[in-house]
């Protein structure tokens, strides 16, 4: 078989439920469209909107102000929070936002100290605290660090020359910030941005508890309450379309905007501090990690040393290695294809597969749900008509669904590592009688080792936080971590979810750790 | 690389089904703990393994739905009776056949086509604050449309399948028009935009965000037995009303949490042993004590705590109008601004 033909098959297998919406759209029954769109469709797109916007503009200030001062300024601590602002990451946004809301509640921690030790002032807590602009806060303290991440290392290769010049032509600080570094390093912005929309876009557990009625929500609102399978495969469509611009866009930014980097000209301690601006950054980088990570971790502590004699050990010991089995297993599969991928285009430098490798990216935007149950309808379509009954319940068939929905993931930072490295290395390695596969296992491999083990701690991390497609597609008797945490937290039995939340929080946390090592030191970032 | 494969080899395999053996399949809405105890207690009575997934209901039936004649489940369960009505409409299940199975259950909780057997029901009431409300202004679900509640009710929002029940039993008794105008007027009623589940508005009612609030029964009884004194003190500040009971009116809306063979039900005998065993007294005392919800069985008293909130009247309404009406309500939600 060669190159092209697998590449397709590969695909074409990984973006079925994309075909298979586009496909259901075409002999669609516009009736309760209409009645949508006149109802409902302009609140949750302003709704959609609003949320999208508020929670770019939280992760944007959370991201990119840490950054700059951790890229430019040397202080004591500074490698401490270097890591540790990666951190909230790792905190699923369903967690946070049900963390929050109970720590915030009437009955909470806050308002019943207040109420008790300091009635003057409890009147001012005692707010309903269930807003979309809350929301869009609390999405935003965990999705920040995509942001972070793009802008710690754009800004660390900038290197001091731009600033430099800046300053000799009396341009103030703000000025360089503004004016330079920011429209400098926005082709990075923009990538770390791109995860967070599709991040608030897909999600559906805590817009719900907050009554916030965003386009997610129009989709089940159709498929479930309506039994109108039309209409949320046309809303799943015009969701993709949007996506798919977001996306054209980024990847035209890409292409674009070429900057200059000089990798090896360190920015760090490019600014004196005195101390009033030195107490200004630490209180700065500990905002978004103290509300991020901190406080809600510690939380989620305190409550799993409350409930820790109800903790059935022997199960959470039979979850963890669930969830660790399956996002060890899918983030594996996911990185092969990306690797092969990648790889297939650079020999082959064929039109098709580079449309290919890119259009996969897509199913990212879907929501889980969408995934799941499409996938469902494709498999017993595929049955009837082959006759190979294929069981549901199957862990290959949720693997399959996770490969699909992250592939977006992998491909990320595999693409752009692969993307750096020049031809030449190729044609030095086929004038040297290297076969392909020699090319591959000789050159590519050892070269984009650390991106590969990025895209594997990426892919994990996402995983194991997943939560509609196991809920819909597990095997019978098979819970997962997020599964359990989400069954106990949508009953408000915030105290009993936590120990769960907790192991989630450790694999992320300790792999996150781990990569911001990687990054550090691949990119010599100080 | 082989070892991944052989090793993925090794799952798929390792999870097809087995025909005859001791186990029954369930697709569950519910997953409380006491289910799995349940579970549990009839797996050890006999010697049948009890296999669950938990999932919305919604997403149950589409699973259902798509896996067809494949399909492994033996049994359905949700905790709103219009998904069970749904469920046979989508054309998923199949009657119980077994008459004797229903013995000994009230009869006005049973369904008049024979497809699923309530487990428990609950009713969904009224609660208000001991503070600012006083029980003899309250009366009907009628009456929250009224003026005098402007800015005080709260509950939460029109997604959820017990408010969509609530709506559908007024659209069966009422008519449509006037569910329409109740719709529009109680919307504007609200204390706040609907948000959260049952406890907040429970919670938002002791913050003084509003007066009284629509409910599910049984969460009264989780919050007054909670670990947290905070959760039981704000279970303290209100009271629990059910609405409609005036000599003549139809009574509180009910509704079921219910059990059903699936269609192609794969060991269907080990199926119909757990329902039976579900609804035995001793199944229906576990559920009572643990979840507070009301038994199926007229014998079987609630626990303490509901107890005290006295008996009522339940509107005896076919319970599959819960489900037949369901478009037509959130139609009306939706045309209302119900969030």
């Amino acid at each position: 078989m060669n190159v092209k033909s697998l590449t397709l098959i590969i695909s074409l297998v990984l973006i079925c439920p994309l075909i298979y919406l586009v496909y259901s759209v075409l002999g669609l029954n516009l009736e309760n469209f209409i009645y949508l769109w006149n109802n409902l469709l302009v609140g949750y797109s302003f709704n959609t909107l609003y949320l999208v916007f508020l929670t770019s503009i939280f992760s944007l200030i959370l991201g990119i102000i840490p950054a700059w001062f951790i890229s430019t300024s040397n202080f004591k601590g500074k490698n401490f929070f270097d890591v540790v602002l990666f951190l909230p990451l790792a905190i699923p946004s369903y967690i946070i936002a049900f963390t929050y809301s109970d720590i915030l509640s009437y009955t909470g921690p806050l308002q019943s100290f207040l109420r008790n030790y300091y009635p003057d002032i409890y009147p001012y807590f005692n707010q309903d605290y269930l807003q979309i602009e809350i929301l869009s806060i609390l999405m935003a303290l965990v999705l920040y660090p995509y942001i972070y991440t793009a802008c710690r290392i754009s800004f660390s290769l900038i290197g001091s020359n731009y600033i430099n010049i800046a300053r000799n032509l009396g341009m103030s600080k703000l000025k360089t910030f503004f004016k330079i570094i920011i429209p400098i390093s926005r082709v990075s912005i923009f990538s770390g941005l791109f995860l967070v929309i599709m991040e608030v876009l897909n999600e559906y557990g805590a817009v719900k508890y907050f009554g916030v009625n965003t386009f997610t929500s129009g989709i089940f609102r159709s498929w479930y309450s309506m039994e109108d399978v039309d209409t949320a495969s046309i809303l799943a469509v015009c969701l993709l379309i949007i996506v798919s611009i977001f996306f054209i866009l980024e990847r035209y930014s890409n292409s674009k905007y070429n900057y200059n980097y000089k990798s090896n000209d360190d920015v760090s301690g490019n600014y004196t501090l005195n101390r009033s601006s030195k107490s200004l950054i630490y209180f700065i980088c500990s905002i978004p990690f103290m509300l991020g990570f901190f406080i809600p971790v510690i939380y989620i502590i305190k409550n799993t040393v409350d409930t820790f004699s109800k903790i059935d050990l022997n199960e959470l010991s039979i979850l963890s290695l669930n969830s660790f089995f399956l996002a060890f297993v899918s983030s594996l599969i996911i990185v092969v294809i990306a690797i092969l991928f990648q790889f297939f285009k650079k020999i082959s430098r064929s039109k098709t597969i580079f449309f290919l490798s890119e259009i996969v990216s897509l199913t990212y935007a879907l929501p889980g749900a969408v995934i799941a149950l499409s996938l469902i309808l494709i498999i017993s379509a595929f049955s009837n008509f082959s006759g190979i009954s294929i069981v549901f319940g199957s862990l290959s068939v949720l693997i399959y669904a996770y490969v699909m929905r992250y592939m977006a993931v992998g491909i990320s930072p595999l693409k752009s590592s692969f993307e750096k490295h020049p031809e030449s290395f190729d044609q030095t390695g086929r004038n040297l009688g290297m076969t392909n596969y020699k090319i591959f296992s000789k050159i590519h491999l050892p070269i984009n080792k650390t991106s590969i083990l990025i895209a594997f701690i990426l892919c994990f991390v996402d995983i194991i936080k997943e939560l509609p497609i196991t809920l819909i597609l597990r095997p019978f008797n098979f819970d997962t971590l997020a599964v359990k945490t989400y069954e106990y937290a949508i009953e408000e039995m915030i105290a009993k979810s936590s120990i769960y939340s907790l192991i989630i929080i450790l694999f992320g946390t300790v792999l996150l750790i781990f990569l911001r090592k990687i990054i550090n030191k691949s990119l010599n970032v100080s | 690389m082989k070892k991944i494969l052989s090793l993925l080899l090794l799952i798929t395999i390792g999870c097809s089904n087995n025909q005859d053996e001791m186990i029954v399949n369930i697709y569950s809405q519910r997953h409380y703990d006491v289910d799995q105890l349940q579970y549990d207690n009839f797996e050890k009575e006999t010697g049948i393994k009890v296999n669950v997934i938990k999932a919305n209901a919604d997403e149950l039936l589409q699973r259902l739905k798509n896996e067809g004649d494949n399909s492994p489940a033996d049994l359905f369960i949700t905790v709103d009776v219009g998904k069970l009505w749904q469920a046979t409409d989508m054309g998923l299940l199949q009657k119980y056949e077994d008459s004797s199975i229903t013995d000994g259950i009230t009869e006005t909780l049973l369904d008049k086509n024979g497809y699923w057997i309530p487990v428990t029901y609950r009713s969904r009431i009224i609660v208000y604050s001991n503070e600012r409300v006083k029980k003899n202004e309250l009366s009907t679900y009628e009456d929250l449309a009224d003026d005098k509640w402007k800015g005080r009710i709260l509950v939460r929002s029109s997604s959820n399948s017990y408010n969509q029940a609530l709506l559908s039993s007024l659209v069966a008794n009422l008519g449509e028009e006037n569910t329409k105008s109740w719709a529009n007027a109680i919307v504007s009623n609200f204390a706040r935009d609907p948000k959260g589940n049952d406890r907040d508005q429970v919670k938002a009612i002791a913050a003084g965000q509003g007066d009284i609030a629509i409910v599910n029964s049984y969460y009264i009884g989780l919050l007054l037995s909670s670990e947290n004194e905070e959760e039981i003190n704000a279970g303290k500040a209100i009271s629990v009303f059910f609405p409609n009971q005036a000599e003549g009116d139809r009574g509180s809306h009910i509704n079921v949490s219910g059990i059903a063979l699936a269609k192609n039900s794969p060991n269907k005998s080990n199926a119909l042993k757990l329902i039976k065993y579900l609804t035995s007294d001793d199944a229906q005392k576990t559920y009572v004590n643990n979840t507070f919800e009301y038994s199926v069985k007229p014998n079987i008293e609630p626990n303490q705590i509901v107890k005290d909130w006295g008996s009522f009247k339940k509107d005896p309404l076919d319970l599959n109008m819960l489900g037949t009406e369901r478009k037509s309500a959130i139609r009306i939600f939706d045309a209302a601004g119900w969030k």
